[in-house]
């Protein structure tokens, strides 16, 4: 893997972005590597804006910011625009089209439209497990995370509803977009 | 040794646990709420006592009350609660009550920004309440893991000292994740370097002795002593008076039972690139001092000739370390400028010093190595948005 790599996830409060960070860090912890995750928030528990920013690497981590994410995963319309420009240019901007609605098609760096909300409705008839198709899609994208120890974090950090999370993070793992 | 992802906030719980804590009392406040939550499920585990308070200043009187009565006890705040400490920090200090006192920066002034870091508070934890006549110690992690770490060495240092002691952390290490290492026995404890000092009891016949000693154990209630809780001056008897000589005597001890004891504590600082005399030193404590590490080790390979120096214990300041008449850089999270003023007054004469100030988010390594370039060509430092600054 590359010696480290940085991941941001920014969206609105109660989406889950958070958790999203978090359940990646697991998964690195899991794996044996130094984790460091930053998250900045509104006072509102919902509705404000949120951002998670993991860094994992082999060595000891100095700097705990993503100056330039190798992978964004942007959840509304206000982070794409916020963060789009820092994403590295050999980065990939993974969005949910639900929420971003403008793409920027002169950025230098790969993007890829992930309908994960579209998805958790067809399959679960509800959006609950956007999430956990989202992070089915990074275990496959990025090498460095290892797919069953993903889904192992996933379902430890969120107790409730395992079957369909299982399910939900295969699909997002299969998804070719 | 159990490894983790988590959070500042629970590293600071389990260093306490660790230290011996066995009581908190806290008003949650963002960033430092989910260490109020993580102690109210941990303490009870371990047979310890977790008071939510009405609000912060009943808090640090409940603390007050905790150690008198024998327990190590601490509290957690951010800068808006740590100012309602002002009134039981100072009786803390008077009575030499041992307490461990966490502030988590965020933005301030007053509310400002909740989930964002800050580090507004540097002076006020130098001065944590009124009056004078007393030094404060303080120390500054920079990872959830010195987090624990800084929190156990705070335990050993007040009870040691008697006296309260400040952590002085951000938003991003209390709040952020990070993989962190919890010490399972004694021994891996030893290893990671934690110091602890258990809890002793006074027994007389001076409760406050007039000189700077240490290691002279807090009164507790019940061991057939009394227990003198009073902000008045106590005597040396443990009566309380007031009254100027008594008071004089009573102001050298809170001085200089600190400023006479500096070794304890004067191991606690990071050099980077130090051993040749660099020609810029840039100064910094907490979170940011991450980023300015970073952002030295590139400066390096470009070949501008950059040490970094962090700070964990900042107060008593360490003026040791500012000996060499070169340029220094603060670089900070607030945009008014505090370590700097001291920074300032601790470098020999004619030294230049500049300063760098960010707030609610990290300086960036472009922005930091931009700044490096233009204080060793000498070129003027402006802000974006702001008129030239004359530090």
């Amino acid at each position: 893997m590359k010696n480290r790599i940085e991941i941001v996830a920014s969206g609105f409060g109660g989406q889950g972005v958070v958790r999203l960070g978090q359940i990646i860090g697991e998964t690195g912890v899991k794996q044996g590597l130094h984790v460091a995750m930053l998250k900045s928030h509104g006072t509102e528990m919902r509705g404000g804006y949120v951002r998670s920013q993991v860094v994992l690497s082999q060595d000891i981590i100095d700097s705990p910011m993503c100056e330039s994410p190798d992978y964004f995963i942007a959840l509304s319309s206000a982070a794409y625009k916020r963060f789009k420009d820092t994403v590295a240019d050999d980065g990939l901007i993974l969005y949910d089209p639900a929420f971003v609605d403008e793409v920027d098609e002169a950025l230098a760096c790969t993007q890829k439209a992930v309908p994960a909300k579209e998805l958790s409705m067809e399959n679960f008839d509800n959006a609950l497990f956007a999430n956990t198709l989202v992070l089915g899609f990074i275990a496959r994208l990025v090498n460095a995370l290892d797919k069953e120890i993903m889904l192992e974090s996933v379902l430890e950090i969120i107790p409730k509803f395992h079957n369909r999370n299982r399910k939900a993070f295969q699909i997002g793992y299969d998804y070719q977009s | 040794m159990k490894r983790f992802l988590e959070t500042g906030n629970f590293a600071i719980t389990e260093g306490a646990i660790l230290a011996g804590c066995r009581f908190f009392a806290g008003y949650p406040i963002t960033p430092a709420t989910e260490l109020a939550e993580a102690m109210s499920f941990r303490l009870p585990q371990e047979g310890g006592v977790y008071l939510q308070a009405e609000d912060e200043t009943a808090a640090m009187h409940m603390c007050i009350g905790a150690s008198l009565g024998g327990y190590k006890a601490m509290t957690a705040t951010s800068g808006p609660g740590f100012i309602l400490y002002a009134d039981p920090y100072g009786w803390a200090l008077g009575c030499e009550t041992p307490l461990v006192v966490l502030n988590s920066g965020r933005v301030g002034p007053v509310s400002g920004i909740t989930g964002a870091p800050g580090q507004g508070e540097f002076y006020l934890t130098r001065y944590p309440t009124q009056g004078g006549n007393f030094e404060a110690i303080c120390l500054a992690p920079n990872s959830a893991q010195e987090c624990m770490a800084m929190t156990v060495e705070a335990f050993y240092l007040s009870e040691r000292f008697r006296m309260p002691v400040t952590v002085l952390a951000d938003q991003l290490i209390t709040d952020g994740f990070e993989d962190i290492s919890v010490p399972e026995n004694e021994e891996e404890m030893k290893k990671m370097g934690f110091r602890t000092w258990s809890r002793k009891i006074h027994q007389g016949p001076d409760f406050y002795p007039a000189t700077d000693e240490i290691d002279i154990p807090p009164v507790v209630l019940g061991h057939n002593t009394g227990a003198l809780c009073s902000d008045w001056t106590p005597t040396e008897e443990g009566y309380d008076i007031e009254e100027v000589e008594a008071h004089h005597k009573h102001a050298y001890r809170l001085i200089y039972k600190v400023r006479n004891h500096r070794d304890l504590f004067n191991h606690h600082y990071d050099k980077k690139f130090m051993d040749d005399d660099p020609d810029l030193i840039v100064v910094s404590y907490g979170t940011p001092s991450r980023v300015v590490n970073t952002a030295v080790s590139k400066a390096r390979d470009e070949g501008l000739k950059v040490g970094a120096l962090r700070l964990i214990n900042l107060w008593p300041f360490p003026d040791e370390f500012f000996g060499a008449k070169t340029k220094y850089l603060a670089v900070e999270l607030n945009w008014d400028g505090q370590l700097v003023r001291e920074v300032q007054r601790a470098v020999p004469k004619d030294s230049e010093v500049h300063f760098l100030g960010s707030c609610g988010d990290l300086p960036t390594i472009p922005d930091l190595i931009e700044t490096f370039e233009k204080v060793l060509k000498d070129e003027p430092l402006a802000r974006k948005g702001w008129k030239l600054e004359a530090w």
